[in-house]
């Protein structure tokens, strides 16, 4: 009642000043206002004008247009300084009239302002004055996503020092209208930064956040993004394999055996950035995953290296006949296995070498098998080989995401019917659902270490969870709009989520917090990845947009030329780290120079200058496809690239 | 983004909302009732279409489809409406009427008992995983699961304007190019671009390949040749490969007509028709190479060495068809294809009426015929069917002024003694008549009388008359209505003498054209490629006598006509299941009447795909085996455009030469709307 009546009190204080007697007891009678509020009636005389005056314009509509004109004059006559940099201030301040406009009942003028002032937004705003613009009355402003996300949150914009001591002067001259001083004082944070105005570009390069930019403090904590120190791993006397390593008589297999020493075994040690190696607890390694992980030892010496000069061969795999029906795929860390999850709910897996695959006996069966046995792994399945391609059936929705598993045993998939199931790959059945997002589940990534995996859903949260858990270990909460991907970092503490509000935020599994977040992109983002050493974070967005995020600082190192026409939906990096391939809707694959994007980087880091570069060179190779929308890209250990697509016909 | 036509918040109308109000009862609903209800539905139809995107994307599909709304209401808590899922979109249709403006979809009654004793719709094949090499060593290789390395569209934006090449950065255009040899090394070695769309180096590979495909296109192995052929047509990778194939094309052609090699200036051909049929080729800029090498194999003096003997008219004929069909898949406004071409035929017919307009002098023929005697009678052949390919406007335009003159050669050489002459003569004779006689009947009204014709077209106007007569009667010519150019299959003058094998079948031979003529590019038609190219041996229908050998049989739907030219002779293969082998045999007893006999494999092997036509005109022949001839049907819908245009801009040859003066032949310049 207090804030209501305040305005109210303000009216009988004028009316007393005038004595206007009869005015003044028709509204009390009115308002019901008691005589015990006559004490009240002391408002020193600025504010009793700043009410009555308020609450004028308020209700006028036509001061918001004024008003908004009046700022774009003035930063459009501001200095080239601090243009930019004001002009961020536009978009939020006009979202906000509109707002009102629509709260005060003012439909028609609401609608003639945004037909006004709404084509010269930025243009990765107009999805959102799109959106925004189906809200037309008072009602509909509580039930919209977007306008309650507007309401609730402030809007970030960074200004310079000077150039917010101009607008604060502006403000001041503009005595005769509040709405611009209301609406900066309660919708929008204004981050004073030190240093000279951002040009255009560099605004550019973060502006694009459902609430403006990333404000610095948010980013402060460290991350740990080194790589954790890997296991030792005794790799088991394979004579064959020496034999070969031998044969190979070129020393360069030789020289990268010792360098990849280097990187696994000696680098971590020394490694400041790296977590201590028990900061996650992570699950033991079991025997036959110890002898998985020499194998893929074994096999990433024999990689090919990777360069401008020596691009990847691509083997493309076609999924025929499956019309719009495939949504996800993935591909098993040995490039054994191929999985597929469809529209259908159903997930199929196949394989993608000549070996069939295989189930596990029944149960009377396995009873019968000496459980000492040496070969028990192998006695345990059948015999008979089976198909090259099983289907799993259980989800009732469509099957968003497939994940494997680092050691090829399971198979985590999520979908439209909000559960996350786990499937054997042994006995092909369904283990867990997992239940706990309350809508669609759009993602799912096990951890590299396995047994932890994250989820991201519509319910705008990212969870954490752990195979032997029935609930989320943790809940990534504070995305404004649906999380749409989900990565892990390769040392498994921390997660980065991609959302539809247009920011990548990264999170502490430890302490569930968030640490990193990163605006800049302009559209919902539907892929991340995490570069080898682990300090960067590619992703890709709706657009078509591709930029590079450094972890270290939560600043994009590098915004990649827009090269794909299409939504990006994967994303992968080699195994060496240094090519990016990008795989969109637009039925292409990317190759991306990431070593030049890293040097450059480190260039730029010594003058302390977070350009941005608009360099086209890094581009490598595209290669198209015949109508196949890229679903999954892979790089297998020996750095060949694979991809899988779906025909969609030659229409 | 920004569109400038996108409008914030449009809103359903209020009218909408009163229809739909109807429909469900509500006959009186209030204005304002109605603009409540339209911003409701409005705003409530926008907020899951919202969400409904973001399970468009999910699916990473580009294309909403119901299921995402549905998802959506199921997300939003609302029951989904079941029951809506279609394949393809709903088309709105219009309809007014009454004041009133209506948008519906038209929703056919179903008959369930009609669904359920329907035979079952076939069952969908499962999705299956197919391997191949996108990239080798970051080269992509032009196999046919990857994509062209240069659309056609994009080579053909190139040669029409140049600078657009020009104005790309180079980077993108080598982007998914494949390289080869030194140009990669160099490419991937240092970062200087180099101007990677014409290689002019062939990889080994590449060589042989070339090796192999021009020894088996002009070898004597038909079946190496129709798998040759078949690869020229097909193979996505020939672009590097393709100023080499253009100058094979036309140096062979050189040499082969100095040599009068029939047999090689066919295959020569046919390897241009293959080219031509290739889907990923754009070969615009090798027309300069391809259309002297095509237009020589049509109007050329002398194509063999007997030419009494030979039948070269089917190699005018096809290289006729192939002009055609250049000038349609390449004509622009900048090169002026066809003009160019028209005119050239035209010279070859107009030799003296030319000369005299030159000189002011009146059109006067009989004066001029000694100069134009110079034009052989197979080259005035070849220009006429020329002419007639590129449809019954150019006839009428070209052929028709000039039928008096050409009569005249005719007769001249009919009385004559040559005997190639004569067989020249005749040939002519009959292909004027078969190509002016439906342009004629569209012109004149009806009564045909004999001496109108002949004042009009001199020494052909009683066979015109007979024909055109023939042709009104004809129920089939009727209703083909404006499709002239499909040249009607009765056979006005053979007698008939059909072998009692393909009697029952010939009946089938008309209605084939008739499902053709809807696919309006020829390219429809990529593995036919093989013409009837035959030579004619001497015999006359019917006759149980020399057959050529059938060749290897070849995958069906491939229409393999055999140029054998002097083999023994064999018994017909009873193999073969719907390929169709073209026996075309004229007769030199009667000069003018000679047959074709098409035989399939046998009877009831594949009924489908039989076709069997008997007594043919001579000149008739080719394009009366309907299916295989994509130039005949692709004329057609070009012919039904132009009609009208034509009757409007030409009527003076409606009643034309009333006086039996010829008219002066128009402008060559203006026939733009013949493009």
């Amino acid at each position: 009642m207090g804030d209501k009546s305040t305005p109210l009190l303000a009216v009988l204080q004028l009316l007393r000043k005038y004595n206007l007697k009869g005015t003044e007891e028709i509204l009390r009678k009115e308002a019901s206002l008691g005589d015990v509020e006559y004490e009240n009636l002391d408002l020193p005389e600025v504010e009793l004008a700043s009410i009555l005056t308020a609450h004028h314009t308020e209700s006028d509509p036509y001061t918001y247009e004024f008003a908004y004109e009046s700022l774009k004059k003035f930063i459009e006559n501001s200095l080239d300084m601090y243009k930019y940099e004001l002009s961020t201030l536009l978009y939020p301040v006009f979202v906000h009239m509109y707002m009102i406009l629509i709260l005060y009942d003012n439909t028609v003028h609401a609608e003639n302002f945004l037909e006004k002032f709404g084509p010269e937004q930025e243009d990765y705003y107009q999805e959102d004055l799109k959106k925004l613009s189906i809200v037309k009355n008072k009602d509909q402003v509580k039930g919209n996503e977007l306008a309650e996300i507007y309401s609730s949150n402030k809007f970030v914009v960074q200004l310079s020092r000077d150039a917010s001591s101009q607008l604060k002067r502006f403000l001041h001259e503009q005595k005769n209208s509040t709405v611009v001083i209301n609406i900066i004082n309660n919708h929008i944070q204004i981050e004073i930064h030190d240093g000279p105005g951002r040009t255009l570009t560099q605004i550019r390069a973060t502006a694009g956040g459902l609430l403006g930019e990333a404000t610095k403090n948010e980013n402060r904590t460290k991350v740990y993004y080194g790589l954790l120190k890997e296991p030792d791993i005794q790799l088991p006397p394979a004579p064959i394999e020496d034999e070969e390593e031998t044969e190979e008589t070129p020393d360069k297999p030789k020289k990268k055996k010792a360098k990849k020493d280097n990187i696994f075994m000696k680098k971590p040690k020394s490694d400041p950035n790296a977590p201590l190696s028990d900061r996650i607890p992570l699950p033991e390694m079991k025997e036959t995953d110890k002898l998985e992980k020499g194998k893929a030892l074994r096999e990433a010496s024999k990689r090919v290296h990777l360069g401008p000069e020596s691009l990847p061969s691509i083997c493309f795999y076609t999924l025929l006949n499956s019309g719009q029906t495939a949504i996800c795929a993935d591909i098993c860390d040995d490039s054994t296995l191929l999985a597929v999850g469809f529209n259908n709910s159903t997930i199929k897996v196949w394989t993608l070498t000549p070996v069939k695959l295989r189930g596990m006996k029944c149960a009377e069966k396995l009873q019968d098998i000496d459980r000492e046995a040496g070969d028990v792994l192998v006695r345990m399945m059948e015999e008979k080989d089976r198909d090259t391609c099983r289907t799993l059936f259980g989800h009732s929705g469509p099957v968003y995401k497939v994940a494997f598993d680092p050691f090829k045993n399971l198979l985590l998939s999520c979908s439209e019917d909000s559960t996350v199931r786990l499937w054997s790959l042994q006995c092909w059945t369904c283990l867990v659902v997992y239940r706990g997002h309350v809508w669609p589940v759009w993602a799912v990534r096990w951890s590299p270490h396995g047994h932890y995996f994250a989820t991201a859903g519509h319910d705008r949260t990212a969870r954490l969870w752990a195979t032997d858990h029935h609930q989320p270990l943790r809940i990534f909460a504070g995305h404004l709009s649906d999380v749409d991907f989900v990565q892990f970092h390769p040392n498994s503490n921390y997660v980065a989520t991609g959302s539809s509000d247009r920011t990548v935020r990264v999170w502490d599994c430890l302490t569930g917090t968030q640490v990193r977040i990163m605006t800049g992109h302009k559209s919902p983002i539907f892929v991340l990845t995490f570069s080898v050493c682990g300090r960067w974070l590619a992703s890709g967005g709706g657009g078509g947009e591709l930029i590079i995020w450094d972890i270290s600082t939560g600043l994009p190192a590098a915004n990649l030329p827009p090269a794909h026409t299409a939504p990006i939906h994967a994303l992968a990096f080699s195994r060496d780290g240094t090519i990016l391939a990008s795989g969109s809707l637009d039925c292409s694959i990317k190759l991306w120079d990431f070593t030049a994007v890293t040097e450059e980087v480190s260039v730029d880091e010594i003058g302390n200058n977070s350009t941005v570069q608009r360099d086209d060179r890094f581009l490598l190779r595209s290669f198209p496809t015949k109508n196949s929308p890229i679903k999954d890209l892979h790089f297998t250990r020996r750095n060949l690239l694979l991809a899988v697509g779906s025909y969609d016909g030659s229409s | 983004m920004g569109d400038s036509d996108f409008a914030y918040g449009s809103s359903l109308s209020i009218d909408s909302m009163k229809v739909i109000a109807e429909s469900i009862g509500i006959g009186s609903l209030g204005d304002d009732a109605a603009k409540e209800l339209a911003d409701d539905v409005t705003y409530r139809l926008k907020f899951i279409l919202q969400d409904a995107m973001k399970f468009m994307h999910h699916s990473k599909r580009q294309k909403l489809s119901i299921t995402d709304i549905d998802h959506t209401l199921k997300s939003k808590n609302i029951e989904p409406q079941y029951g809506f899922l279609q394949p393809d979109s709903l088309p709105f249709r219009f309809a007014c009427g009454g004041g009133r403006e209506l948008h519906f979809i038209d929703e056919k009654e179903i008959d369930l008992t009609e669904i359920l004793s329907a035979p079952p719709p076939k069952v969908p094949l499962d999705v299956s995983v197919r391997t191949h090499w996108l990239s080798v060593d970051g080269v992509q290789p032009t196999v046919p699961e990857n994509p062209p390395p240069l659309t056609k569209e994009i080579q053909k934006l190139e040669s029409v304007d140049p600078i657009s090449k020009l104005n790309k950065p180079t980077n993108k255009d080598a982007a998914g190019k494949p390289m080869c040899g030194k140009a990669a090394r160099l490419k991937a070695s240092e970062s200087v671009h180099v101007k990677q769309l014409a290689t002019h180096e062939l990889s080994v590979e590449q060589q042989l390949y070339y090796k192999e495909i021009t020894e088996a296109c002009v070898g004597s192995d038909e079946g190496r040749r129709a798998e040759a052929l078949q690869s020229l047509a097909c193979d996505p990778g020939l672009h590097e490969m393709l100023p080499r194939m253009c100058t094979f094309i036309s140096e062979g052609v050189k040499v082969n007509v100095v040599q009068n090699n029939l047999a090689l200036l066919i295959y020569l051909m046919r390897m241009v028709k293959a080219l031509l049929d290739n889907q990923s080729l754009f070969l615009e800029k090798y027309l300069h190479e391809l259309i002297p090498s095509v237009s020589t194999c049509i109007v050329s003096r002398q194509l063999c060495l007997r030419p009494e003997m030979d039948n070269h008219w089917a190699l005018r004929d096809f290289a006729s068809r192939l002009m055609a069909q250049i000038c349609k898949t390449f004509n622009t406004s900048t090169n002026n294809l066809q003009t160019r071409v028209t005119r050239l035929f035209a010279k070859a017919l107009q030799c003296p009426s030319q000369t005299n307009n030159e000189n002011g002098v009146g059109p006067s023929m009989v004066t001029s015929m000694k100069e134009s005697e110079k034009t052989p009678l197979a080259s005035l052949y070849g220009a006429v069917q020329g002419l007639a390919e590129l449809g019954p406007e150019v006839v009428k335009v070209f052929i028709l002024p000039r039928v008096r003159w050409l009569g005249e050669r005719v007769e001249g050489a009919l009385s004559g003694l040559g005997g190639a002459d004569r067989q020249a003569a005749g040939n002519l004779k009959q292909q004027l008549l078969k190509v002016l006689a439906p342009v004629i009947r569209q012109l004149r009204q009806p009564p045909d009388v004999v001496d109108d014709y002949k004042r009009d077209y001199g020494y052909l106007g009683p066979s015109l008359v007979q024909l055109v007569a023939k042709q009104r009667s004809s129920p089939a010519a009727g209703s083909a209505g404006g499709a002239v150019a499909v040249v009607t299959c009765t056979p006005p003058l053979v007698p008939s003498a059909p072998s009692a094998p393909s009697a029952p079948s010939a009946p089938s031979a008309p209605s084939t054209p008739s499902p053709s003529p809807t696919p309006s590019q020829s390219h429809a038609f990529p593995t036919k490629t093989v013409e009837s190219v035959a030579t004619r041996n001497v015999v006359i229908s019917a006759s149980p006598t020399p057959q050529s050998p059938a060749p290897a049989t070849p995958p069906p739907q491939k229409f393999v006509i055999v140029a054998s030219q002097q083999k023994p002779p064999q018994p017909q293969p009873a193999c073969g299941t719907g390929h169709i082998i073209v026996h075309s045999q004229p007769t030199i007893v009667r000069q003018n009447v000679q047959s074709v006999v098409v035989t399939s494999g046998p009877a009831g092997a594949a009924p489908p795909q039989k076709v069997v036509v008997v007594g043919m005109q001579p000149q008739a022949a080719p394009p009366a085996v309907p299916a295989p001839h994509p130039p005949a049907v692709a004329t057609t819908p070009s012919h039904v455009s132009q009609a009208p245009v034509s009757v409007v801009a030409k009527p003076v040859f409606t009643r034309g030469g009333g006086g039996g003066t010829p008219q002066p032949p128009p402008e060559l310049d203006d026939l733009s709307h013949l493009a």
